[in-house]
């Protein structure tokens, strides 16, 4: 069969339902092909007997409170979607162990969070008022580099806005020394690092400290009925302004016409538009029938990029409540050495790993008398799932599971072995399976220092530059996390929008 | 003190401006250095063909025996049909299942059937040399089982899934000995437990509580008798309409349980009919096990809804179901004690189903309007589902017409079930 519309998208990640809400609330005609059953890709939960698990998310940032909505909350409420959040006052508690170790607790919020690293950090007033100077400037830069329309004044920037000029180009380590933070301090403050996936001597300062202003400013959310309620309430306004989501349909070529994106066929049907929008990673895209098309500059970029990480998840529902076992964090990001370096080239459970409680945020989250736990173990290298097979698949899933409980519970003293009532745990493989990405990588592309968000951000306008055909989700410029992929589904959607717009005004003359 | 100098030790780096200009340059110079060869297929990388290996999604096989196993059941052997395209079984871990898809009058129609064989045996030599075994009993007036007795024969090419399901083994969570309740050919999934712990597959002590009719509904009785001499295993025969000296007769009751479980710690595992369910549902709470040590198989299809202890009747007798696929409508016609998901096959049009039990959200679909009765003992749906509107139509019931959205049965590898 041959379908006609304005826009296909494809995959219905939290970049793609963005993208068609948005797309079909300009009244343009949209549908959505979905190779899964069900919307969300990341953004989703499943069920295990009485519990219901949380597949991804973490936590929201660019929330913020109905009050002082953040970018996240503003997002939704632009697109009609009804979608339920709850604040997290605590960033997280970051528990080191070892010679430099530390416990530590950040808060969220402004005041609270500065103030909260002045107390893990004493001594260290001076640089973090400098920090808080260098976020407030940062967003003044963002601020004048959005009023100029991308093309800012260099003279301006370097005069005005130089600090932001360097925290943009270094890494967040050397920023965060050149404030004045010794070395215990920097690697407080650099927890967050795995949400990138770069450890801190790499990972861009900018890139960093907009993430974390987003966590600090009005807090982290988390969203009442789990990250697929978001999903499906981003379906429901796409259904409701008339989109059409097709699932079970794996879209499997690239319609060319004239140089140009003229569509996609999924088997043996075809779905033609004018123009098609791409949740799915340019790495798969590049692999369709049609790649011939694919101009030779665009190849070189996709060979020269690195992989995103992918994760190791230990989903556990305990019989016992988070009190009675004495969880007190929603998030406890765990290492075994300070540097994040070497946190990302370590063994199991000699690294880092995050533990989330959804009950300590949400208290309702599973059933009366239990609680969830979430380990998150970020796979760097892939030596870390080297040894699986087919054979021993299982096996390794509980072995590994159980190298992490047994650690969690050392680390913490708290004891949850025995109150296991439901295990799960997907590792790249269950992700390569569920996105179809390449090695399962949830990231999309490593924000190695050349691929960085300001390296990425200065090149768009002339990569993945092909007629017709616009990316948008975790693996484009602005990088991987729930909140930067619905807003690059936004971006995605207003540059189509306004190149339709321009060409039916056109077409009037 | 010992801080100020960590303070001075480390003064702030050379930072310059001219790194910014340097980003873009550096960038270029980066890719203009790389290759402009095609880039590598996703389906190419280590942990995708792992992926394929694990979750191949549907699977191409031939029948290569046929075994009478008692006047109702027969044994049938899958082995790989490269011919086909799949070249080796996936593996799995004993208690899952594999949705069986057959074509009848047109129609597709599909079933699960727990493996009754080890995973071992799947895996055979690693050559492709493995095999299935599932044990299909024939159902009075059932769609898909008599399909099967009088048309799978040696040398028939049947479309089966992955292998799916959570009725399964899991050390960290089970206790070291379970009390496996059989009913029926629910034996099949214990069966599958028993040549793998006899295959030194799995490890953990099996006290089997096996409920049939009568002597000679007993399937696998020997090969049963065999293996409980490993030590491993204990098999009780339980007879509800019959009195056997050396066996238990009646229901298996917890009175019955608590005669044959240890004084440690024990997981129930139970899998049987529907009336089964419902009456360990009722009964086993008596034994004051906490919940993670009492599991259940996917409960299958209900035989009698009304006898669910939440039923809610219906104001009409039969309700019109328009179904909506792509652009298409078609409505098919709805008894309220008859699944959404069976009045729509019985229209003609295949839906996408697993576990037919509400589990494994195969069969998620949109309820666009109107209502349905869903016992709450097959609810396996997440709750935004219920905000938005979706449900699993295989334990869903009409209870005024409705408008559903069902997607398409996957075409080709991508059928995926709802586990890791
Ligand atoms: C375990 C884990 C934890 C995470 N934690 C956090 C967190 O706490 N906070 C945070 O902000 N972010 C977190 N992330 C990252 C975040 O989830 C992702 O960066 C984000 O969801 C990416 O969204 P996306 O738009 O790229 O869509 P994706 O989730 O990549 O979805 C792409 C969609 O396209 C579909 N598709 C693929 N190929 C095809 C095809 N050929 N035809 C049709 N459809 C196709 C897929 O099935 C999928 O639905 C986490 C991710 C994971 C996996
Ligand atoms: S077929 Fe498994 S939930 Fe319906």
């Amino acid at each position: 069969m041959t379908y006609e519309y304005d826009v296909v998208v494809v995959g219905a990640g939290n970049g793609g339902l963005t993208a068609a809400s948005r797309l079909a609330q300009e009244g343009l005609r949209v549908v959505l092909l979905e190779r899964h059953n069900l919307p969300g890709g990341c953004a989703a939960s499943f069920v295990r007997g009485r519990f219901e698990f949380e597949a991804s998310l973490h936590e929201l940032c660019g929330v913020g409170t109905p009050e002082k909505p953040g970018a996240v909350r503003r997002l939704f409420t632009q697109l009609g979607a009804d979608a339920g959040f709850i604040n997290e006052k605590n960033l997280f508690r970051a528990i080191t162990v070892g010679e430099d170790g530390f416990d530590v607790t950040l808060k969220s919020g402004g005041e609270e969070f500065y103030r909260s690293v002045t107390e893990a950090c004493p001594g260290s007033e001076k640089a973090v008022r400098k920090l808080r100077k260098l976020m407030d400037d940062t967003e003044k830069a963002l601020e004048y580099n959005d009023a100029s329309k991308g093309s800012p004044s260099k003279l301006v920037m370097l005069l005005k806005y130089s600090k932001f000029l360097l925290s943009a180009s270094h890494s967040i380590d050397d920023i965060l020394r050149s404030l004045g933070f010794t070395l215990k301090e920097r690697h407080i403050l650099e927890t967050y690092w795995s949400y990138l996936g770069v450890p801190a001597d790499e990972l861009n300062a900018f890139h960093y400290l907009e993430m974390l202003r987003g966590y600090i400013n009005g807090g982290a959310g988390v969203p009442y009925h789990k990250s697929y309620g978001l999903s499906l309430s981003l379906a429901d306004v796409f259904l409701k302004n008339g989109g059409e989501i097709r699932y079970n349909t794996e879209v499997t070529g690239l319609i060319f016409e004239n140089g140009r994106v003229a569509g996609v066929t999924a088997g043996a049907d075809e779905y033609r538009a004018k123009e098609v929008v791409s949740n799915v990673i340019p790495h798969n895209v590049f692999g369709m029938k049609g790649r011939e098309n694919i101009p030779p500059r665009e190849k070189r970029l996709l060979n020269a990029r690195k992989l995103g990480i992918s994760f190791i998840c230990i989903y556990l529902g305990l019989d016992a409540t988070a009190e009675e076992l004495g969880i007190k964090d929603y998030s406890l990001f765990v290492a075994h050495m300070a540097s994040s370096r070497n946190q990302y080239l370590a063994e199991h459970a000699k690294g880092m790993y995050v533990v989330n409680c959804l009950n300590v945020a949400v208290p309702d989250a599973t059933p009366e008398g239990t609680c969830s736990l979430f380990f998150t173990v970020p796979i760097f290298t892939e030596k870390l799932i080297r040894g699986f097979d087919s054979g021993n698949y299982r096996e390794m899933k509980s072995e590994v599971a159980e190298l992490y409980i047994e650690d969690y519970e050392r680390v913490t003293g708290i004891r949850i072995k025995d109150r296991i009532e439901e295990i799960s745990v997907a590792t790249p493989v269950t992700f390569a399976r569920y996105f179809g990405s390449p090695n399962g990588t949830a990231y999309g592309y490593e924000l190695s220092k050349w691929d960085s968000l300001m390296a990425r951000n200065l090149s768009q306008e002339s990569e993945l530059n092909i007629a017709g055909l616009t990316f948008c989700g975790g693996h484009s410029v602005r990088g991987d996390g729930y909140g930067v992929s619905y807003e690059s589904g936004m971006s995605a959607a207003e540059a189509v929008i306004k190149r339709m717009k321009g060409s039916r005004d056109g077409q009037k003359d | 003190m010992g801080r100020r100098t960590d303070r001075n030790k480390e003064p702030g780096g050379k930072l310059s401006v001219a790194e910014f200009l340097r980003l873009v340059p550096e960038r270029l110079k980066k890719i203009a250095g790389s290759s402009d060869s095609d880039v590598e297929q996703a389906a190419d990388y280590p942990v995708n063909r792992l992926a394929a290996e694990i979750h191949p999604g549907t699977q191409n096989l031939r029948i290569a025996k046929v075994c009478t196993l008692s006047a109702d059941t027969k044994l049938y052997t899958l082995i790989p049909d490269p011919e086909s395209g799949t070249a080796s079984l996936a593996p799995f871990a004993p208690g899952q299942y594999i949705s069986v898809r057959v074509e009848k009058d047109g129609r597709i129609l599909s079933r699960p059937y727990s493996l009754a064989s080890s995973p071992e045996e799947a895996a055979g030599n690693g050559k492709g040399d493995g095999v299935y075994e599932i044990a299909v009993r024939r159902i009075p007036g059932g769609e898909v089982s008599g399909h099967i007795h009088e048309n799978w024969e040696i040398g028939t090419r049947v479309t089966v899934s992955e292998p799916m399901g959570e009725f399964t083994y899991e050390r960290l969570r089970d206790a070291g000995c379970v009390v496996g309740i059989a009913g029926g050919v629910g034996i099949t999934p214990f069966r599958s437990h028993i040549r793998s712990i006899l295959r030194g597959g799995e490890s953990f002590r099996l006290i089997l509580l096996y409920g049939v009719r009568k002597e000679e509904d007993i399937i696998f009785g020997s090969e049963l008798e065999e293996a409980a001499k490993s030590g491993m295993i204990r098999v009780v025969y339980v007879y509800s309409d019959e009195k056997k000296t050396g066996c238990e007769s009646g229901f298996i009751t917890p009175g019955l349980i608590r005669r044959y479980a240890p004084d440690s710690e024990y997981s129930v595992f139970a899998c049987g009919p529907s009336s089964m369910y419902r009456f360990l549902e009722a009964e086993l709470p008596a034994l004051g096990l906490r919940r993670k040590y009492v599991r259940y198989d996917a409960k299958g299809q209900i035989m009698e809804p009304r006898g669910e202890p939440d039923y809610t009747p219906a104001d009409g007798s039969e309700y019109s179901i328009t179904v909506r696929r792509n652009g298409d409508g078609k409505t098919v016609k709805c008894h309220p004690d008859e699944t959404v998901m069976s009045a729509i096959e019985r229209g003609g049009i295949a839906v996408p189903s697993g576990c037919r039990s509400g589990e494994c959200g195969y069969c998620h679909s949109r309820l666009v309007s109107g209502r349905c009765y869903i016992p709450a003992s097959r609810d396996g749906r997440r709750q935004a589902d219920k905000i938005y509107g979706y449900i699993h139509p295989c334990v869903s019931y009409p209870r005024s017409d409705l408008v559903i959205e069902v997607p398409p049965v996957p075409a080709g590898p991508s059928v995926r079930g709802d586990t890791e």
